[in-house]
């Protein structure tokens, strides 16, 4: 055993499990787990793009982590964060965008925030109302990058890609125009009003409008616009004429152009043309007056009723406008007058004549032509009125060929046109007068004393007629007897001075030869008158019967006439209507 | 330190670990199967430290994703709106239930935290061969081996949350990513938990006395 005891003494080998040594296959768990979480992050931060600031005014319904920046109503990026500018004047909001639109973060991209608007003529952003507000975007046009941004305070109407073209509108006013105001076209919605700004000098507003693709070509640089908002009542001599849009412009206004037939057709305007917008559509459509012609008349009458644009027409057809309305001072009488200043437009004119006469009239002198109607022809100028249940006015050239002369004054700037005074303006007056009588009348009465008027007038005629029957019967043969004794004597005194005295009263004879010729003129005047006023036939008498039937007649229609206007006293005004059965 | 140092592993015996049958191993390195249940003998956990601490750095890594990722994506009325765990936290705490906020925050924030925690500190202690609060290390491994499937009840009420709440136009409820890796974690930890061989602790009292002795 010593051996064995010499073994003792020797250090024992020791066994090392093998699997302590061996790294287990367990550490492929957190090898995976490393694996998948790292590829996570690498996944996110690869996908991470861009982070950019937008500065907004307020920062109304935009909420860190949940509003979205939506382009196209996509979205393309998250807000991260919201907090109020180092001078707590604006909201800064930093949002996260996808790195799949990160090329969209350009320098002229626009950013808004989308929030439901309520408007006449529609809503949008509807769908905010329950998703929230998000941030619109709008792509732009540049490459160059960018990271900070200013939010625009109203969403832009257009946005891009949107094929059309913009043009600038210049108005007196707003009128009830607002962004996102239709703009009409033949009554199809062709656009829309996508800004406005006032003017620099404070003097117009200035419209920017956006006119979409099919529609854009019809814009031709002679197109006019005009505001179709509400409703366009027009009361003029042919009648009331409505004129509106549609029902949304009558309440929320628009725009509608249209190229009038003068104008230059077919040739497109370029994009950002400015163009007036008129008030109305009859403004709008008006010629251009390239040759106007001005005139002032003096009116001794009221010119209460014209209105400056109110029409000047020669001989009936529409020849100019007023211009101007005001009070002179007569200089030879130091009365107050009316002074009218006109405009004409001769192109007007001779555009109506036939296209030879035309070229002849170019050539004409007008001064002389002008002259001559005014001083040979009368022609003057006479304040008419339109209408008469509106009572406007306007200034009629016409002739008067009774009119006192006149001399045209060229001399006078602007020339003065010589005027007679209205009839209708004073016969307007009149007729109310007349009817306001007319009214008070006690027709019936009236009616049934003429009828009796008429039947004593109808006896009394007859009873003329029989005396007249009666002189014819018993005077006129007594004074045929009469004159014929007187002839005797006379002739038995011819034969006695012709036996006595032949010789010696030659002279006296010869005095009655003279005396006897007088009477015999007065005997055919006497015949005659016989035949002429109490002859069967005679004409006098003849006339006078048909005179009473004829008055008779009339007295009748008078009092049918009585009758009807008694019954329809409306037809002094409207005219006799038709009684339907 | 009054226990006993006698172990059955010191006594060249082992115990059944299911029918806690002491038995003579065949030999040391090949220990046999239980005469009485059949089931393979073991002294200590086969790889015990390593296979916990694997699970532990896979579980402590999905940690990080369980929590930064979204763990239920909810859409209301067309808004659609994601919680992370700390989120939900959050939203329950500014609305005024801090109760609530308390609750989820340590059942779902700060017991697998803590998991995470008492593992690795047991594997730590076991591996230096610490001699200190044996008993308490061994009390916290028994609380840590009991919250283990407790753990499990977030992912039961993400399930049932993301079942029940259909109405699909208006609102709807679906998990996100961070429901997977947070149940990766529970697994993990317990997988951790049942891996970690309590005996080990206790095996320090042994080599230190030996050493010492």
């Amino acid at each position: 055993m010593h051996e064995s005891a010499d073994r003792d003494d020797l250090p024992q080998a020791t066994l090392v499990p093998r699997s302590r040594a061996r790294v287990s296959v367990v550490w492929l768990i957190p090898l995976l787990a490393a694996v998948v979480a790292i590829g996570i992050a690498v996944h996110h931060v690869l996908n991470q793009g861009p982070s950019i600031t937008i500065v907004f005014k307020a920062g109304s319904g935009i909420e860190a982590g949940k509003t979205f920046v939506k382009y196209k109503d996509v979205s393309i990026g998250q807000v991260t964060a919201v907090r109020l500018s180092p001078d707590y004047t604006k909201v800064e909001v930093t949002a996260r965008i996808a790195k799949t639109a990160a090329g969209l973060m350009v320098e002229d991209a626009r950013f808004w925030i989308v929030e439901p608007r309520v408007t006449l003529s529609g809503i949008t952003g509807l769908g905010t109302l329950l998703s929230g507000n998000y941030i619109g975007f709008e792509a732009g046009a540049s490459t160059r990058a960018r990271r900070q941004y200013t939010g625009l305070e109203i969403a832009p109407v257009i946005t891009g890609g949107q094929p059309g073209r913009q043009f600038r509108l210049k108005a007196e006013n707003l009128s009830s125009l607002g962004i996102g105001s239709p703009v009409y076209y033949r009554r199809l919605q062709a656009g829309q009003v996508i800004a406005y700004t006032l003017a620099a000098d404070g003097k117009a507003v200035e419209l920017t409008i956006f006119v979409n693709a099919p529609y854009d070509q019809y814009v031709d640089r002679g197109a006019r616009f005009w505001n179709a908002s509400g409703i366009d009542v027009s009361m003029g001599a042919a009648g009331v004429e409505i004129r509106t849009e549609s029902l949304a412009a009558m309440v929320a206004g628009g725009i509608a152009f249209e190229t009038p037939g003068f104008a230059v057709q077919g040739v497109n305007a370029d994009a950002d043309t400015t163009f007036t917008l008129f008030g109305d559509r009859s403004m709008a459509m008006k010629e251009p007056n390239p040759s106007a012609v001005r005139y002032v008349i003096h009116f001794d009458e009221t010119l209460r009723g014209l209105s400056v644009g109110a029409p000047v027409t020669l001989l009936g057809l529409p020849a100019g406008e007023v211009r101007a309305i005001g009070l002179d001072v007569d200089p030879k009488t130091a009365y107050v007058r009316g002074r009218v200043e006109i405009v004409t437009f001769p192109e007007r004119l001779i555009a109506r004549l036939s296209p030879t006469q035309a070229a002849l009239a170019r050539n004409t002198d007008r001064h002389a032509l002008l002259q001559r109607l005014v001083e040979e022809r009368g022609l003057r100028a006479q304040l008419r009125s339109g209408s008469l249940l509106t009572g406007q006015l306007f200034v009629a050239l016409d002739y008067f060929e009774d009119a006192p002369k006149v001399k045209m004054n060229w001399n006078q700037d602007p020339p003065v046109l010589p005027a007679v005074p209205a009839t209708v303006t004073e016969l307007e007056g009149r007729i109310t007068g007349i009817l306001a009588k007319l009214d008070k009348l006690p027709y019936e009465a009236i009616g049934a004393d003429a009828t009796r008027a008429l039947a004593s007038l109808d006896t009394t005629l007859r009873d003329a007629s029989a005396t007249l029957k009666r002189v014819d019967a018993d005077v006129t043969p007594e004074l045929k007897t009469a004159l014929e004794d007187i002839r005797r004597v006379l002739a038995t005194a011819d034969g006695l001075l012709k036996n006595g005295v032949t010789t010696t009263l030659a002279g006296f004879e010869t005095t009655l030869e003279d005396l006897r010729r007088p009477l015999a003129t007065a005997d055919t005047v006497l015949k005659s008158a016989n035949g002429t006023l109490v002859g069967r036939n005679a004409p006098l008498q003849h006339d006078l019967r048909d005179t009473l039937q004829e008055v008779s007649l009339a007295a009748r229609s008078l009092r049918v006439f009585i009758d009807y206007l008694d019954r329809h006293p409306e037809a002094l005004i409207r005219g006799k209507t038709e009684v339907k059965p | 330190m009054t226990a006993t140092a006698l172990t059955a592993a010191g006594a060249g015996l082992v115990s059944c670990e299911v029918c806690r049958l002491l038995s003579r191993p065949v030999a040391a390195e090949e220990l046999g199967y239980c005469p009485r249940c059949g089931h393979a003998l073991a002294s200590r956990h086969h790889h015990s430290i390593q296979y916990t601490w694997a699970l532990v750095v896979a579980a402590a890594i999905f940690y990080i994703p369980a929590n930064v990722l979204p763990i239920l994506t909810t859409s209301a009325l067309g808004s659609s709106d994601s919680e992370t765990i700390m989120g939900g936290v959050m939203l329950l705490y500014n609305t005024g239930s801090w109760e609530l906020a308390l609750i989820v925050l340590i059942a779902s924030v700060m017991v697998p935290l803590g998991k995470l925690v008492a593992l690795a500190w047991l594997l730590i202690t076991v591996q230096r061969g610490s001699l200190g609060g044996l008993r308490d290390r061994t009390r916290l491994y028994r609380l840590v081996h009991l919250i283990g499937r407790w753990s499990m009840l977030d992912i039961f009420v993400v399930t049932f949350t993301v079942a029940i709440v259909q109405l699909q136009p208006l609102m709807s409820v679906e998990p996100a990513p961070g429901v997977l890796f947070f149940a990766a974690v529970v697994i993990l930890t317990m997988m951790a938990a049942d891996s970690f061989d309590p005996r080990l602790i206790w095996d320090s009292i042994a080599t230190r006395g030996n050493r010492h002795a």
